[in-house]
């Protein structure tokens, strides 16, 4: 029997907790100044505007290209080369209102075949996103990540108990927004795709988070006489052979999507490479520190009004619901 | 081996055998037209992944309702008419209204007030009252009929666009409406862009007025022309300004100074190579005489004048009992035909022409463009005008090798992410590791399955997502097996370890995978293109995961514990 985490492992997560919650505060704080001070280079799903990958035989000045888009009232023109040099792939970009961002595809088209004969170019990609089809793209983004986050608090909160969900949403939060905050780091374009990696990430962060949970629930109900550190270190320590050996596996498969699956999903996979770090940590660290945390108020606020003569509601913790 | 077990077995090679025949097509690549395997049906491939062109076309409702409002006006103003109700001063409002809700006024005598109302109930029931003081009514379109009007033109606007794309010849296209005023145009595999762009964008609507060559002598165009560009209305051939939007602004400038009910509108005049070189400006009447929907067919013919591709329409027998009439008041006078606002010819009236047919001549240039574009405007006058202006919003363009370079990739490294998973198990749990293989295997055998089964497309992300099920799928083979293990250490028999291992993994399993699916189904809602089909595989995915660790994993398991009884002293190999 192989074992990445010895059994019996007894590593004391809770008392450290302080240390970790810190360390992610401090990294939140760093993303949110971050966003101010650089914030996310949008792509043009986002910002609007217009995205050419093409192709040519042999290296090529663009100079000439820069010139007549601009005087066609094309704004914010970058062209940049991409993949291997001798593969000669070069990403136009432009900015401007829906008409003239509507000629450019055109126009590319016409300055490559004053260079280069029709067959020897390809034009292999033409994106473009109107100002107000990108505005509009940008809110259902966000929008659905809200949603994914509601519906994630709700389930937790009917399944296991309400005190568990605002762990949940915690680490969620933390993820997302580190990934995010990577993202400002590297201004790799942040557009469609990269959203669509942070939810499915939502899922698969969640996904661990509920391992741990459901064994923290377990411990509790087993060992009624255990403190809530003891229960959460017990339960952490119980689960953390699993947690490793899937965000490995899963880290294998990502990575080599990040690896070989080519430009169009790289930063698709650059982003669930980062998740499934920070998820893994995230779930361990974050999101069972915050139920002691829960758990430690509730009773201190308890203390606080039984001492004043009040009766309040108890908070135990439910019992785990039979399912046979 | 136990009936039951059996039973099971049965039942999971019925599903691998069904899935088997599904996938079969779509991984032998076979051709759906000459092979012989019964089943034919291969996996839809986005259009990421087979290159096309991907349109999201914004519909322009302001003058839908302006157009509305300004032909309840004209009914209005003959049904008062009729009634010998003396109404005057209609007008339509636009400018201190938001543009959703223009508005008409009149006057009417203050004696026949109730009739008036009367009327306005009873046979103007789309129309609200806005306004009501001294002697003035006002009018806007009420909020179930704005409702009424948003949903006919977008689902007219649909039926049109397909109409046009079945004549253009693209295979599988899919027109859908996106949100309430917006439609997603999906043409796999078309390489001219620009022409499907002109093909769908292109509102079409033919109208016949008469030109005023009466007051040609009292008004001079030119002049008129000249003054409004003084004011900054003025056109740039090579600026981003739409044509459209400066003919609306300099009738609305010179409305007082030109003739009542006439407006000015152009005739492009294009050089030898198609650009427009000149435009020339018309006066010609507001009143639209006969309109395309009186059109019946409209064919590409030769000019036997000029030996160019032209267009021939014919009318519907009332249209052309209303050319009959029009073109018989109007000897000698001229017509022009009108296409989207811009004057194509305004030939001059000769006789009666009965029967209804006619003929629209084309701008010059070489041979075949002009063949092109006669082609073009058959196809929109037949399929019909647009009910509205459509916008381009986003359009995307894919070219076939990066799909064809994206496929490779995609699978390349999902086949690279799956073995350095499989290993790694192997590895790690050995023999449970095989078992845990094999029920990934058919994991992913069953989602593919399903995918095309549905009929669902999948995409680039969609291949990532089905790597990314292979990684989560793990997951719960994992929960199962440490759950075993600790069984195991805990001193319980094989059995029943193996037995609570399941039990208790099972509904951690559920819980986490249903949290996943929440995330999803939310991507598939708000999601569009590649990223719905992200969700979609992610979906099939969690659902498949559920099934093979529950019923195939377990399955294998008992298989496996069965063929461990036979040995002295057997010890699990996990």
């Amino acid at each position: 029997m192989l074992n990445i985490i010895r059994p019996g492992t007894n590593i004391d997560f809770a008392s450290k907790r302080h240390i970790f919650l810190s360390l992610s505060v401090v990294v939140l704080i760093a993303t949110c100044v971050l966003f101010f001070v650089r914030g996310l280079n949008y792509g043009i799903d986002f910002s609007g505007g217009a995205e050419i990958h093409l192709s040519v035989p042999k290296a090529w000045d663009i100079g000439k290209l820069r010139k007549e888009l601009t005087a066609g009232g094309v704004e914010g023109l970058k062209v940049q080369q991409i993949g291997e040099p001798s593969a000669n792939e070069y990403l136009v970009r432009a900015h401007g209102d829906e008409k003239s961002l509507g000629t450019v595809s055109g126009k590319v088209n016409e300055t490559l075949q004053k260079t280069f004969s029709p067959t020897d170019f390809e034009i292999k990609r033409a994106d473009v996103v109107g100002p107000a089809a990108g505005a509009l793209l940008r809110k259902q983004g966000f929008l659905a990540m809200f949603y994914a986050l509601l519906v994630i608090l709700i389930y937790v909160a009917i399944r296991f108990d309400s005190r568990y969900a605002p762990g949940a949403i915690v680490a969620l939060l933390h993820d997302s927004l580190i990934v995010l905050g990577v993202f400002m780091i590297t201004q790799y374009q942040f557009d469609l795709t990269i959203l669509a990696a942070i939810l499915a990430l939502i899922g698969y962060s969640n996904n661990d988070t509920i391992i741990v949970y459901d064994r923290v629930r377990e411990t509790i109900h087993m060992h009624p006489e255990y403190s809530i550190e003891k229960a959460v270190n017990k339960a952490v320590n119980e689960t953390l052979g699993r947690t490793i050996v899937t965000s490995l596996t899963t880290f294998m498969v990502v990575s080599s999507l990040w690896f070989f699956g080519g430009q169009v999903i790289k930063n698709f996979a650059f982003a669930l490479m980062i998740g499934v770090i920070v998820g893994t940590y995230s779930s361990v660290f974050i999101a069972s520190s915050v139920i002691i945390f829960i758990t430690n108020y509730q009773k201190k606020r308890q203390a606080f009004e039984n001492k004043k003569g009040k009766k309040r509601k108890q908070y135990n913790v439910r019992p785990e619901p039979k399912l046979h | 081996m136990e009936r039951s077990w059996w039973g099971k077995f049965f039942v999971l090679v019925c599903f691998l055998v069904f899935a088997g025949i599904y996938v079969y097509p779509t991984v032998a690549d076979l051709d759906l037209k000459k092979t012989n395997f019964p089943f034919k049906q291969k996996i839809n491939l986005g259009l990421d992944l087979q290159g096309g062109l991907y349109m999201v076309l914004g519909i322009d409702f302001d003058n839908v309702y302006k157009d509305f409002i300004s032909r309840q006006s004209n009914q209005l103003e003959d049904r008062l008419k009729e009634k010998s109700i003396k109404a005057s001063n209609f007008e339509v409002l636009t400018k201190d209204y938001s543009l959703d809700d223009p508005r008409i006024t009149f006057e009417y005598p203050a004696a026949e007030k109730e009739a008036v109302q009367q009327l306005i109930k009873d046979e103007f029931w789309s129309l609200r009252l806005t306004g009501d003081e001294q002697g003035h009514f006002q009018l806007g379109v009420s909020r179930t009929h704005r409702k009424t009007i948003r949903e006919n033109t977008l689902n007219q606007s649909i039926e049109v666009i397909r109409n046009r794309i079945d004549e253009f010849g693209v295979s599988e296209p899919s027109i859908t409406s996106q949100g309430a005023d917006r439609i997603v145009v999906e043409l796999p595999g078309v390489k001219d862009v620009e022409r499907a762009k002109s093909l769908i964008g292109r509102t079409a609507k033919l109208e016949f007025k008469m030109v005023n060559d009466k007051d040609a002598s009292s008004v001079n165009l030119s002049v008129l022309m000249g003054e409004a560009k003084e004011k900054g209305i003025v056109f740039d051939e090579e600026g981003t300004q739409k044509f459209s939007d400066y003919v609306r602004s300099l009738n609305e400038f010179l409305k007082v100074k030109l003739p009542k009910n006439t407006e000015i509108s152009f005739e492009r005049i294009q050089g030898k190579t198609g650009k427009v070189t000149s435009r020339v400006p018309y006066l010609i009447f507001s009143k639209t005489e006969v309109t395309g929907e009186d059109l019946q067919d409209a064919q590409v013919q030769y000019d036997p004048d000029t030996r160019m591709p032209a267009v021939s329409f014919s009318l519907s027998p009332r249209g052309a009992v209303l050319f009959d009439k029009l073109t018989g008041d109007n000897i000698g006078n001229r017509l022009a035909i009108v296409l989207d606002n811009i004057v194509f010819s305004a030939p001059t009236i000769q006789s009666r022409i009965g029967g209804g047919r006619g003929q629209i001549t084309l701008g010059r240039g070489s041979h075949d463009e002009v063949l092109k574009e006669a082609n073009d405007l058959a196809i929109v006058l037949r399929a019909g005008a647009l009910p509205a202006q459509l916008e381009f919003m986003e359009q995307r363009v894919v070219g076939p090798s990066l799909g064809q370079d994206s496929i490779r990739n995609g699978s390349f490294a999902g086949i690279i992410g799956a073995a350095l998973v499989f290993l790694f198990m192997v590895f790690y749990y050995r023999v449970s590791g095989v078992i845990a293989v094999a029920s990934l295997t058919m994991n992913v055998l069953f989602v593919m399955a399903i995918l095309v089964g549905l009929g669902a497309t999948l995409t680039l992300p969609g291949i990532a997502g089905i790597a990314l099920t292979i990684g989560i799928a793990v997951d719960s083979n994992v929960v199962i097996y440490e759950r075993i293990r600790e069984e195991v250490r805990s001193g319980k028999k094989l059995l029943a370890a193996v037995e609570s291992g399941f039990q208790k993994a099972f509904r951690t399993i559920f819980d986490a995978n249903i949290t996943n699916a929440a995330a999803a189904g939310v991507l598939l809602m708000y999601g569009t293109g590649p990223i719905k089909g992200f969700a979609v595989t992610l979906l099939i995915g969690i659902v498949c995961t559920l099934f093979t660790a529950v019923f195939v994993c377990r399955l294998l398991f008992e298989l496996y514990l069965k063929m461990l009884e036979k040995k002295t002293s057997p010890t699990l190999s996990i």
